[in-house]
């Protein structure tokens, strides 16, 4: 029954790169990943999208009680999937500056 | 003044993404500024914290407010590239039964139109009389052959019967008829074979005739014609301007009074057309056929198919005859079709497995509306695709007005029987290949493992319902222990994965 994941490389834009580069680094809300990208709000949200309908992302809604005991609204994270991870080594060797911007695991939580 | 600052960004900050919320699509309105909101208490927290009235912190939150109209436009541009037409509909259980509703109407459609197919089913149901005989010689050895004399018909007819209360009578004649184009207009002349019969042959039979009321006598004294279905279609196209034409039979011009179904009561002569005619059985020679019906003496006597009758000749002599019993034999295409429909009933387990594949890896967990459902959904595409078959093989039989009544009969019993048996086929196959519990079909196969390299363990395809259901195995090849295709039912954790198709049972 083990299967060997055999997903297609995707060639993304260097925006989309960097967006995954900065969730695999540990940057996993919208707002962390503008900080650390400088990318503004009108490119991310949008883009992350666009990633999670090609799979290459998935989003979860945090609990609301933990939201709720931190008095503040509850917010979105993404993580990569399989695929995004394997999209993610090949656009790093298409853009070698992508580990030297975001180190992966520079933050784990933001 | 500073809260007062503060308070007025504040609610400027939500009425922006209020704002950039209206231009998001009705469907994901609710998901975006739910979004929005908690990703700005975070900007605020890391530009503008509580307390700070920092302007350029404000003005960095205005920022991220404003990119949220860059989001809405950005999703609304996405949301016009040309989607597929029914993308949403894909696979779905509605989209089957569309379908099939929409190739029921053509098919139907079609029947309407084709000229060949209305005259087939305009014929039914229709009844002939009961009690009819052929009368000939005795002697006669061939059934086809005329044999009785005008003058000797007309003498039984003179005289009260026992046993018959109706006479009509027959003679063959090959004939040149010059008819006219209905199309073009121009004349043609070609030989028929021309039965001159009793007028009150069509009413002894009871067969009906098509187009009686519009071919009927204007006044102007000509005999009638009633042409035979095979050259009503092969040489008129099954036009029912035919009724009323005039066509000149011999030297006689007559009046197209209607159509006769073909292969009634296995009337022997093959006749093109019958020219009805009060004193057909004038005259002298010209042997012809003898139609009696009888009486309920008659049918007392009738004890088999064929029984020898004694009359008297007109020089008083005793004549030999023999009754021959005049059955209906022609099929209707609903008899035809029911047959064939039987065979392919017989004839469907030698071609598929009529299981419907439901057992599952874990424990079922349908609910009996689901079931109901899926059940229901067998029954629709059954419902749907018999009708759809009668009518494709009315068409395909009786489409081709060139063809006679028997190769006609033959091409729908062969695809009546074609098409249910690969379209039952089908709807099992289908119905396998849907998800229990929400009727829609499974997608995106993927072949796992191989039969060479993992023997001992399984190999086969792996697919999956779009609405995040339940995974379907379907061994490569069948084993004791995994002979046929496996439901394995997915929990709730995986429904976010399936966000988009949300777990929807329609």
């Amino acid at each position: 029954m083990a299967r060997e994941p055999r997903l297609p490389e995707t060639k993304l834009s260097h925006t989309a790169a960097l967006i995954l580069q900065a969730l695999d680094a540990g940057f996993v809300y919208g707002f962390s990943i503008m900080e650390m990208t400088g990318l503004p709000s009108g490119t991310v949200y949008p883009a992350m999208r666009r990633l999670e309908r090609d799979e290459l992302i998935l989003s979860r809604w945090e609990r609301q009680s933990i939201a709720d005991a931190e008095q503040r609204p509850a917010r979105k994270y993404y993580k990569l999937t399989a695929a995004g991870k394997v999209t993610l080594e090949a656009s790093r060797r298409r853009y070698p500056l992508l580990e030297r911007l975001i180190p992966t695991g520079e933050v784990k939580t933001v | 003044m500073r809260p007062l600052f503060e308070w007025a960004h504040r609610f400027l900050h939500l009425g922006l993404l209020r704002c950039a919320s209206l231009l998001v699509p009705r469907q994901q309105r609710g998901e975006w500024r739910r979004e929005w909101r908690g990703e700005l208490w975070h900007v605020r927290q890391a530009c503008a914290p509580v307390g700070s009235g920092s302007r350029q912190g404000e003005r960095e939150v205005t920022a991220f407010c404003l990119g949220a109209f860059q989001d809405a436009l950005c999703l609304r541009r996405a949301g016009r590239l040309p989607q597929p037409p029914f993308a949403a509909m894909e696979g779905t259980a509605r989209q089957c039964v569309l379908i099939l509703a929409a190739a029921l109407a053509a098919s139907y459609a079609l029947a309407l139109l084709l000229p060949g197919v209305r005259a087939e089913r305009s014929q039914w149901p229709r009844k002939v009389n009961p009690n009819l005989v052929l009368i000939e010689q005795a002697a006669a050895s061939d059934y086809a052959r005329p044999t009785i004399a005008p003058e000797q018909f007309r003498a039984w007819k003179a005289r009260k019967q026992k046993y018959f209360d109706g006479f009509a009578f027959y003679r063959v004649t090959r004939e040149t008829v010059e008819t006219e184009s209905l199309t073009s207009g121009t004349d043609s002349r070609t030989a028929w074979v021309v039965g001159r019969a009793s007028s009150n042959l069509f009413s002894l039979l009871g067969l009906p005739v098509r187009f009686a009321e519009a071919g009927a006598g204007a006044g102007d004294g000509l005999p009638e014609v009633i042409l035979s279905e095979s050259v009503w279609k092969r040489k008129f196209g099954a036009d029912a301007r035919v009724a009323g034409m005039v066509v000149r039979i011999g030297i006689r011009a007559a009046r197209v009074a209607g159509v006769a179904p073909d292969g009634s009561l296995s009337l022997p002569g093959s006749v093109d057309a019958w020219l009805l005619e009060p004193d057909a059985s004038k005259g002298v020679g010209g042997a012809g056929y003898v139609i009696a019906h009888l009486t309920p003496a008659g049918r007392a006597q009738m004890w088999a198919p064929c029984v020898r009758i004694t009359a008297n000749a007109p020089d008083d002599a005793e004549d030999d005859l023999l009754g021959v019993a005049l059955e209906e034999w022609r099929s209707t295409p609903g008899t035809l079709y029911r047959f064939a429909m039987f065979l392919a009933l017989l004839a469907l387990p030698a071609i598929t497995s009529v299981s419907l594949g439901e057992s599952s890896l874990n424990p079922g967990k349908t609910s009996w509306s689901q079931r109901l459902h899926r059940w229901s959904f067998l029954g629709a595409k059954i419902a749907l695709l018999l009708p759809i078959i009668y009518f494709v093989s009315l068409d395909m039989a009786f489409g081709w007005t060139t063809l006679d009544r028997e190769h006609a009969a033959y091409i729908q019993l062969v695809s009546t029987f074609g098409l249910c048996l690969f379209g039952l086929r089908w709807v099992l196959k289908d119905q396998r290949q849907r998800c229990p519990v929400c009727v829609r079909r499974v997608a995106h196969p993927a072949h796992v493992g191989q039969a060479s390299r993992t023997f001992l363990d399984w190999n086969g395809t792996e697919m999956m319902c779009m609405g995040g259901h339940t995974l379907l195995h379907v061994p490569s090849l069948p084993t004791s222990w995994f002979s046929s295709q496996r439901w394995l039912y997915l929990d709730t954790s995986w429904g976010f994965l399936f966000a988009g198709s949300s777990q929807h049972i329609p």
